[in-house]
Parts: C-alpha cells; sequence; structure tokens
C-alpha cells in the first residue's frame, strides 16, 4: 500500500503526469483482494489501474514507464494507464470504459470453465459502473453458469462527481447480487485485513465451482476523480476522509505486535519509487511506427 | 395408366428440395393417405402422402438427390404391370396431400 | 467439378458444416448465442454441434448482446475461439462496446500481449420483419481497425469463409442474410478455405462492372440477365470481404469495363460503395461510376415499402442502362 502511495506521490508531483486516476485512499481494496488470489487466477480492472498493478505484483519501473508512454511498459507504452496490462503475471489489465471490462472478465471465466482451468477471475470496478447494464447482465449469466468469477466494487461513494447515493438507488451495493441468487457482502475497504478475509472467502468458493459474488468494499477517494478534474468535495469532508488512512490502519493494528511501522519501511519504499522514475525516464518512447504495429 | 409424382408446391420461399427419405421400394402399392417420400426444405421437412391409390413403378430420384419444385421424383402406375415409357414427360400428375413441418 | 469432388448443400448446412469440422478439429471453438443449443439456431444452422459436442462448449444464452458478445471476446482473449451468433444484426448494436472498444483494439492496446479470435456472426437484411429487424449495417463496421468483416453469398462461401474466420488471430465479424438461407449450393466435398480479403467475378461481361456484397450479389447476377437480354454484358464483382476489402480486383476490372456501379442493401451515405468508388476511382481516374443503395428510410415490414426502398435486380438494371449512357 506504501508503495502505491509513494508511487502516485512521484507521478503526480512531475509536470509529464499526462491524465491519471489515482488510487489514493483505495489502496486496501486492491492490496486485499490481491492476497486472496494465486498465480492461477486473473485480475481484470478498471481505468483506475495504478493500485490494482502494483498490487498484482507488476514492477513499479514497467507500469510507470507504461504511465509515460514509454516502450518499456507491459503495453509498449500503447495502453497506457487506461490499458495497463500484463496477462502473463496474472493482471490481465485495466480497461477504460466503465463497466466495459465486466462482460469480458466474465468470459476469461467461461474460458477457465470450459477448458477446466483452476483459474479464478476477479473483476475491480468502481461504484460508477453499478447503474451499468452489463453488470446486471454479467450477474445473471455468471450465477446461471456458475462462471468462477469474483465481482469487487471499490465504493469510494463518489462518480466524478456524483455521489453514490444520488447515482444509484440501492443503499448497499452488494444488494445488486441477491436478485440473481449469487453471495453479496459489504467489508470497510479501508480495512486491508477484512478486504483479505471476505475475499479469500469468495475466492475460495468461485474455485471450487460454486459460482461468483459480488464483494463490496466500501471505500475513499482520497483525490479527486482524476488529474485534470476538479475536487468538489469541501475542505473539511476532505480532512475527514484523508484521516482514514488505510495504511495508517493496518500500521497501527501491526505495531500492537511489535512489528515495523511507516517511518521503518518509508526510506525503502521511497528508493523503490526513484528507481522505478528512473528506469522509467531511461526508457525511449516508442518509434512513431508502432502506431501502426499490433493493429489487426 | 402411368402417373409422375412431381414435387409438390408451392412452398413458402422454396425452389428446390432433397430427396430425404423413400416409403417403399419399386413395387410398394401405397393407398390414400399413406407417406411417399419425405423432402427437406432449407428449414423445413416435407411429408408427401399418395392423393390416390397406386403402385410405387420406379424412383427417378434417390435420396440424397436435389429436384425443383414441379420437377418429377418417380413413377406410379393403377396397375402393377402395366408397361413403363422411358420418361415422366407428358405424364399425368399423381394426386398428393403434402405437409410442411 | 466431378459429382463425386463436390456435394449440394443448402446455406445453413455449409455453416453447420464449418462449425462442426472446426469443433471436431479444435477443443477451443465454442459456440454461443440464443437458441443455438438443443433448438440448432434460428434458421437451423447448428443444427446437431451441441448434440456432438456437448453443453460445455454449446451454450445457449439469455437475450443480453452486450454480454454475449462480451463473454466470447473475455473467452477469445483468454484462450478460446468462440463463435457468438447475434439472431439479427440489428441488435449486434447493443453488443458493440466489447467488439469494438475492447476486441478490435486488445492487441494493440496491450502492445501484442493479448488477442481476441472471436467470431461473431449475425444475420442481416430486409425480409418483411420491420424497421428493427431488417438492417444491413456492415459498412458501420468496416471502418474499424482491428477489426475483420466478412459476408458470404453462396454456400460454398458461407463455409469458406467460416472456416477462415475461425482460423483468424483477431476478430471477426461474419454477416450472412436472412435471402440467402434459402439457397442451395455445390461446396468442395473437401476440406476448403476461401481467403479472408479476397473478392471473386461471378459472371464475366464487357461493359460495366458492379461490386457488391450478399444477398444483392444474387440480385446483381437476374440483373445482369435482364440485360444481357438486351446486349449488355455486366462483370458481377462479389466482394465477399468488406474488411479488408480488395478493390484490386474491382479496380482491374473497371479499368477494363470503364465503368462501375456499386450495389449494396445498406444505405449509400458513407456505405460500402462510397468507399469502393472513391477507392477505385484513385486507381482509375476516367471512370463513370454510380451507386445503388437502399432508399433513405427505415424498411417497413409492409411488403409495398419494404419491395419500394429495397433495391431489386430492375432498379439494378436501370441504374446501369442510366450510367451507361451517361
Amino acid at each position: 500500500m506504501m508503495q502505491i502511495r509513494a508511487f502516485e506521490g512521484a507521478l503526480s508531483a512531475r509536470p509529464d503526469h499526462g491524465f491519471q486516476l489515482y488510487s489514493s485512499g483505495e489502496e486496501a481494496v486492491a492490496v486485499g483482494l490481491c492476497a486472496a488470489l494465486s498465480a492461477d487466477d486473473q485480475l481484470f480492472s478498471s481505468g483506475r489501474s495504478i493500485g490494482p498493478a502494483l498490487a498484482r505484483g507488476l514492477e513499479p519501473g514497467a507500469v510507470m514507464a507504461e504511465l509515460l508512454g514509454k516502450v518499456a511498459g507491459p503495453n509498449r507504452g500503447k495502453g497506457g494507464r487506461g490499458h495497463l496490462a500484463k496477462p502473463a503475471a496474472g493482471f490481465f489489465g485495466a480497461h477504460a470504459v466503465v463497466g466495459g471490462n465486466l462482460t469480458i472478465a466474465a468470459g476469461a471465466a467461461l474460458a477457465a470453465q470450459v477448458e477446466g482451468r483452476l483459474g479464478v477471475v476477479a473483476c475491480l470496478f468502481g461504484d460508477g459502473a453499478c447503474g451499468s447494464g452489463a453488470l446486471h447482465e454479467t450477474l445473471n449469466i455468471a450465477t446461471l453458469w456458475r462462471l468462477p468469477l469474483l465481482l469487487v466494487c471499490s465504493n469510494n461513494q463518489m462518480s466524478v462527481s456524483t455521489p453514490v447515493a444520488q447515482a444509484l438507488a440501492p443503499q448497499r451495493l452488494s444488494d445488486l447480487a441477491a436478485p440473481f441468487g449469487a453471495p453479496g457482502v459489504t467489508v470497510d475497504g479501508m480495512d486491508v485485513l477484512a478486504v483479505r478475509r471476505a475475499a479469500s472467502e469468495l475466492v475460495r468458493r468461485a474455485r471450487a465451482g460454486e459460482g461468483p459474488a459480488f464483494l463490496e468494499c466500501v471505500s475513499e477517494r482520497f483525490s479527486s476523480h482524476s488529474s485534470s478534474t476538479r475536487e468538489t468535495r469541501s475542505a473539511e469532508a476532505m480532512a475527514a476522509i484523508r484521516a482514514r488512512c488505510p495504511i495508517d490502519r493496518l500500521a497501527g493494528a501491526l505495531a500492537a505486535h511489535g512489528w515495523p511501522g511507516r517511518a521503518e519501511l518509508q526510506a525503502e519504499v521511497d528508493a523503490e519509487i526513484r528507481a522505478a522514475v528512473a528506469f522509467a525516464d531511461a526508457s525511449p518512447y516508442p518509434d512513431p511506427a508502432e502506431a501502426l504495429v499490433d493493429v489487426v | 395408366m402411368i402417373y409422375s409424382l412431381a414435387v409438390p408446391g408451392p412452398i413458402e420461399d422454396v425452389e428446390e428440395v432433397r430427396v430425404l427419405e423413400w416409403h417403399g421400394e419399386a413395387g410398394r402399392a401405397f393407398a390414400p393417405g399413406e407417406l411417399v417420400v419425405e423432402l427437406e426444405t432449407h428449414k423445413a421437412l416435407v411429408e408427401v402422402r399418395a392423393g390416390q391409390a397406386g403402385v410405387l413403378r420406379r424412383i427417378l430420384c434417390p435420396s440424397g438427390d436435389w429436384r425443383a419444385v414441379g420437377e418429377p421424383l418417380a413413377l406410379l402406375s393403377d396397375g402393377p404391370d402395366e408397361a413403363l415409357p422411358a420418361d415422366a414427360e407428358g405424364l399425368a400428375s399423381l394426386a398428393v396431400d403434402f405437409e410442411v413441418s | 467439378m466431378s459429382s463425386e469432388a463436390v456435394v449440394k448443400l443448402f446455406f445453413r448446412e455449409a455453416i453447420a458444416r464449418a462449425m462442426r469440422e472446426a469443433m471436431a478439429a479444435d477443443p477451443r471453438v465454442i459456440l454461443l448465442g440464443q437458441d443455438v443449443g438443443d433448438f440448432g439456431g434460428s434458421y437451423k444452422e447448428f443444427v446437431g454441434l451441441k448434440a456432438e459436442f456437448g453443453a460445455s462448449r454449446v451454450r445457449d444464452t439469455p437475450v443480453a448482446e452486450a454480454a454475449m458478445v462480451g463473454l466470447g471476446v473475455g473467452a477469445a482473449a483468454a484462450g478460446l475461439r468462440p463463435v457468438v451468433s447475434i439472431t439479427y444484426m440489428d441488435f449486434l448494436m447493443l453488443g458493440l462496446d466489447p467488439l469494438v472498444n475492447y476486441a478490435a483494439k486488445a492487441r494493440f492496446k496491450t502492445g501484442g500481449q493479448i488477442t481476441a479470435p472471436v467470431v461473431i456472426k449475425t444475420t442481416a437484411g430486409a425480409k418483411g420483419q420491420g424497421v428493427a429487424h431488417s438492417q444491413s449495417i456492415e459498412a458501420w463496421l468496416m471502418s474499424v481497425p482491428g477489426l475483420k468483416v466478412v459476408a458470404p453469398s453462396t454456400p460454398a462461401d458461407a463455409y469458406g469463409l467460416m472456416k477462415s474466420a475461425l482460423r483468424e488471430t483477431g476478430p471477426v465479424l461474419y454477416v450472412d442474410h436472412k435471402r440467402l438461407f434459402p439457397m442451395a449450393g455445390e461446396l468442395p466435398r473437401g476440406e476448403a478455405f476461401v481467403p479472408i480479403g479476397q473478392a471473386v467475378v461471378r459472371r464475366v461481361g464487357r461493359h460495366v462492372t458492379v461490386a457488391t456484397h450478399a444477398y444483392m450479389t444474387r440480385v446483381a447476377l437476374d440483373a445482369a440477365e435482364q440485360l444481357a437480354a438486351t446486349g449488355v454484358e455486366a462483370e458481377i464483382v462479389d466482394l465477399r470481404s468488406l474488411a479488408p476489402l480488395d478493390i484490386d480486383t474491382v479496380a482491374t476490372s473497371a479499368a477494363r469495363t470503364g465503368a462501375l456501379l456499386t450495389l449494396e442493401e445498406g444505405q449509400l451515405t458513407c456505405g460500402v460503395g462510397a468507399e469502393i468508388a472513391f477507392q477505385v476511382r484513385e486507381r482509375v481516374p476516367s471512370l463513370k461510376v454510380a451507386r445503388v443503395g437502399a432508399l433513405s428510410a427505415p424498411v417497413s415490414s409492409n411488403p409495398v415499402l419494404e419491395a419500394a426502398v429495397v433495391p431489386d435486380a430492375s432498379r439494378v438494371a436501370a441504374a446501369v442502362r442510366h450510367l451507361l449512357q451517361a
């Protein structure tokens, strides 16, 4: 989680940061979920992909390169944050269309089922995708066919400028699974251990052939929607939101057992991010001819 | 009298059919209402039943072959021993009932 | 061809044969769609597949085109070779997001890490079913980089193009047509493939080139018969592929005849003909060109109104005569 926080801090400080969606505040959702996944599994994410990609284990240098449009990125700089992917590492990838990855993830789960593979597919999306017909079509077919699919909603309670209560009728988003007969679980998305616990059980269930589930992780978005979207929440609200830091929460829980705290780990994390930035800066941009490579 | 059993019609949307199965060989007598041959169209099965009594004498179109609507499929006759012509040209048509399913 | 070398099949049987051969040869080929399992497909084009290959590989879906296409795209990206049947092309629109925004861009956006070899099979065309069940919108998809589009006009090509589509490394939109299903035609008895990106001359003629595809190929051939009776010989070029487009075959013909008529059942505005006419003109500058397509109106289920809007052989023949007189 510290790695994600430091990575985004370094990226946002650059004048050439580009169009970014930051995961700050929601680190526990991605990290807790990935702690429940094995090497056989695949993770799909929304366009808010930095946290999920790093949590899944992608090298920070490669991720930074991709975000900056450099060839050393896993997508050779051609996908950027919105389409960051490394299926060989279990990160099937981000997709920038809100709700656009849901049916795709179900298809990947279908492939695993048809081929008798043990892999589970997890798809991470925001509250903004919950009004989409694609979510309901996916829940219906995935439940009917018992697909090995875990739908994880990081409900950061905002969709750009729209608070969740103004966009969605259900109070509990995990209730969206109820009509289809799939389990719906809501946990505190700021508690990485709670996320891991809930995800682990639902992954086990999916892997055992019991079908999909909807895991809602209620989280907070520490920044505005994107690097080019203004903040709509008040300064007071933001102060309260940022006080709920998931990293501090875990650090506090671990301190009780004598584990190192943020201060002890910060130097190591900062060095790792400095190296990542250096790696990305050293990588070239793709040749313009690559605009026509891998089209068909 | 010798009759020609032709592909019945008109059948909506159908120009040609494939013979699926003959329900008898040369020499078999058919009573009115009995199933003589099944034909396949692009989307349905056509059951062709005898509309009059007759003896199947010569199958002109074996199973698996194609014919257009109106083309001859077989020769039948009232009696089992009547001499047969070389082909179906100029013959009266055998009365049939057909059902598309 | 000798009778031993060919077999005559209905259009639907040609599709079923391609599917059966592909599914027998490759366990990754699966079929998703409405009414494709026990029902055997809306046109009986999938008869026998579920019985032979089982319920895991042949699955009936609910009416949910966005999910149907997305499932096929995702399964393809994850290693399978799905065929997704969208019964009416009019409803393909509901599945355009996963097809255009993901499948067509997967290879590019991931820098080659992911490809989505999915075949989306759909049926276009006007045949008395009304404004939302009659459209031919293949022109809309021709310009999507990363997406191939094919349209057979005979049982042999229905078979051969499906065989080829199932060997592609990316997404293919396979567009057949309601009015082609009553057709029967000869296919090679042995396994055969029709290359994607290759047009074929259906009828040789020296006065005018008619470039067309799908059911309008049959209409063009009827028009050619009408024209031949008055001494006008039309060369009919059946495109078979809309993306990639075989402009060379059309241009070679047009260079010889000096006149080009494009014919499609879809709309003229930004249509298949608009693209062909311009590209052929680039290669053959002094060329007489005209386009025939549907009139700019929805296609009613009313037979009188449908016939007034959709091109028929007489309208095509008249357009040729008009073009040659100009």
